[in-house]
């Protein structure tokens, strides 16, 4: 357990925000991040999203707190996480790309931070404005948005040895890769659905028959 | 003493049955033909209790006139009200026009004639029909292509016909369908393929031009197949013309309310002043189309088609929509008050419905196919919206509240009255309760101006903590940061210390 919550490893994350370029070096090279702390933090992303829809004050916020599922919303995130993770690595794989599904995971995952910090401030902040002041919350969210992305294209730069211009590129490769994936996944998810109402159709005519 | 208090007993019991009789006519309220519901701020339907119940149908049928029964009306188009209350019906398929009283139990007059300078003049197929503040009767008489005005005593005034102008093509022929008087004797009119707007007469039958002309959008995408499309394929393609008007009415200030059928369902009433700009407000949500769940693909989608508007009275007025049946009340403000009213052919529903007409504390509504006027009673909770909301637009805001908290008790969801009774405590400066109710409004407006007020005045009572606080924070930090790194034996930092 240690091995990925050290106090060491909780206090490289912050290390990383502050210092993306240099952080997600070492990642790679010496092991200094945790996939299980990147998870949470996606956990904890997707949580302050809901948390943000819900919580946020109707001044900015157009959606019904009612209709917000965060357990639904939370297993969206999760899956596009994933999706993403794997998109990028089955690409890179293919173009020289020196990292791992591991240092992958975590450079998506340590990117969050700034999302986690800015989606919460902004919903605290929202509490306090009035009309016309929107302004300052969506500054807070820009901001933090902002930093996150280019945290995330830092930190697949860096796992992957890249330069920009092929970060960028392999970037909307994996954009096409998930797309792809998620083409499969339905085709295959059909597949499935007919194999079963043919053996279950089978079943039935057994049944009946028998 | 056990006989007496058997027979109290009984009598108790028997009371308060009677009582739950007495209350059928209430519980009746829970079975109407319709749905009656509301959009909130998140634009979802929110069913509330009925704002008006069905009273009362009344057909041609059952009417005597000079002891000889009035006959079926036939395909009957308009009604309207005079001065006194009495109700004017269009019974086009019948060339006629008939008056009932208020109550619409007694024919009072059936006419099927008149005197035109000595000689008997009919009506074909009079399509609408007004009475003027004068008590004049104008007739929009559409196939003799006139407007005829007929006094008091049904005497002839006038006639309106064979407009001419400049903007009017040559060879146009004049078909009124619905016409309408403001205050100074000038006729507005809608007209048969008449697509450049509402036609104005002046009193003296001049025609004066058009106003409200309903602009064409052509959207991007629609620019674009025009662009590509050849010669052909364009001439197959659908004309882009402004809608017609449907419905037509005057408020006491001479503005003229006039509604159309807007396919996007986002406007289909105009307010138009004396100049014919649109004056109307809209709500928050800046919709005044009626329906804003509008999607499918049955008979029973797409956007609400108002056929016809009534201007009722403290601002307030109602569309009638004849794709749902439903008629939609709005308030000076653009707030959509209450929806009741559908389709069907159960007592209180409508089949093609074509006019609506306000009177006193009930709405009726003219349907052509049934050849019927259905009358809506109002209910308490639609009387005390309607009190309410005339208060507002008087400015008599506090004076609303009472009547808000009443509608609250009936329908808890009710926006418009939680906004009502957070204004009344944003005037009267009580900020904290004004935020809780405008919140629960969602009146982001109103409740920023609350708030904005709220958070000065805490401010202001908490300045000299904050400062205070704020400065004792600096140095505490300050020098907590030093004796921690004293601590641990960091030297200070060299450069400016150093000196």
């Amino acid at each position: 357990m240690n091995k990925y919550f050290s106090k060491e490893k909780i206090k490289y994350v912050f290390y990383t925000v502050s210092h993306p370029v240099d952080g997600y070096y070492w990642i790679r090279h010496i092991d200094k991040g945790s996939v299980p702390i990147a998870i949470i933090l996606v956990v904890l992303f997707s949580l302050s999203f809901s948390f943000n829809r819900i919580f946020a004050s109707f001044v900015v916020n157009e959606i019904d707190p009612r209709t917000v599922d965060s357990l639904s919303e939370l297993g969206g995130v999760l899956l596009l996480y994933a999706l993403l993770c794997i998109g990028n690595w089955s690409v890179t794989c293919l173009m020289q790309g020196e990292g791992r599904l591991k240092d992958i995971a975590i450079a998506i995952g340590y990117a969050m931070v700034p999302f986690i910090i800015s989606i919460n401030l902004a919903t605290i902040v929202s509490l306090f404005i009035a009309d016309g002041e929107e302004a300052f919350y969506y500054l807070i969210l820009v901001v933090g948005i902002a930093y996150g992305l280019i945290m995330m294209l830092l930190g697949i730069m860096q796992v992957h040895n890249y330069s920009l211009s092929k970060t960028l590129l392999t970037l909307l490769l994996t954009l096409v890769a998930v797309f792809i994936i998620i083409f499969i996944g339905l085709l295959l998810v059909d597949l499935m659905s007919r194999i079963y109402s043919f053996f279950y159709s089978i079943y039935i005519e057994i049944v009946f028959r028998v | 003493m056990g006989i007496l208090k058997r027979i109290k007993r009984t009598i108790l019991l028997l009371l308060a049955f009677v009582n739950i009789l007495g209350h059928s006519s209430i519980a009746l309220a829970n079975e109407l033909p319709y749905d009656t519901y509301n959009y909130n701020f998140y634009e979802d339907i929110v069913y509330t209790p009925a704002a008006y119940v069905p009273s009362r149908s009344i057909s041609g049928t059952r009417l005597y006139y000079e002891g000889e029964p009035l006959g079926v009306f036939s395909n009957p188009q308009d009604i309207c009200k005079t001065p006194a209350g009495e109700v004017v019906i269009a019974d086009t398929g019948n060339h006629r026009v008939i008056i009932l009283d208020k109550d619409m139990t007694k024919v009072i007059k059936v006419i099927k004639d008149f005197d035109n300078n000595n000689e008997k003049d009919t009506f074909q197929s009079p399509y609408g029909v007004c009475v003027s503040k004068k008590n004049e009767l104008y007739i929009a008489d559409t196939y003799n292509n006139r407007i005829v005005v007929l006094d008091m005593d049904f005497n002839l005034v006038k006639i309106i016909k064979d407009p001419t102008s400049e903007v009017l093509e040559e060879g146009y022929v004049f078909s009124p369908l619905k016409v309408s008087v403001d205050y100074a004797d000038r006729i507005y009119c809608i007209a048969q393929n008449m697509f450049e707007g509402i036609m104005v007469f002046e009193s003296n039958g001049q025609f004066i031009g058009f106003i409200g002309t309903i602009e064409v959008g052509i959207s991007l995408w629609e620019k674009f197949w025009k662009r590509i499309a050849t010669k052909e394929e364009r001439s197959n393609q659908r004309l882009f013309i402004p809608t017609e008007f449907t419905g037509i009415d005057i408020d006491d200030d001479g503005f003229v309310y006039a509604s159309n059928i807007d396919d996007s369902g986002v406007q289909a009433i105009r307010r138009l002043n004396p100049r014919g700009q649109d004056v109307i407000k809209k709500g928050a949500n800046e919709n005044l189309g009626g329906d804003l769940w509008t999607s499918g693909f049955s008979n029973y989608s797409g956007a609400s088609q108002i056929t016809d508007v009534v201007y009722r009275e403290k601002g307030m007025y109602s569309l009638l929509d004849r794709r749902r049946g439903r008629i939609f009340t709005y308030d000076h403000e653009g707030n959509l008050l209450y929806i009741f009213g559908g389709l069907g052919t159960q007592a209180g529903t409508f089949v093609t419905p074509v006019a609506i007409e306000n009177i006193g504390n009930t709405i009726i509504v003219l349907d052509s196919y049934r050849a019927e006027i259905l009358t809506f009673r109002e209910t308490r909770y639609g009387s005390l919206i309607n009190q309410a909301v005339g208060l507002r637009y008087d400015g008599d805001e506090t004076k609303a509240v009472e009547l808000w908290k009443e509608v609250l008790k009936l329908d808890e969801n009710n926006e418009l009255a939680y906004v009502g009774i957070g204004k009344a405590y944003l005037t009267s400066g009580d900020y904290v309760n004004a935020i809780d109710y405008l919140r629960k409004g969602m009146s982001s407006e109103f409740y920023s101006i609350a708030f904005r007020r709220y958070r000065n005045e805490v401010l202001k009572e908490n300045m000299s903590f904050l400062l205070t606080g704020t400065v004792l924070l600096i140095i505490v930090i300050v020098t907590g940061r030093r004796i921690y790194r004293n601590k641990k034996g960091i030297k200070k930092e060299e450069g400016l210390l150093n000196e």
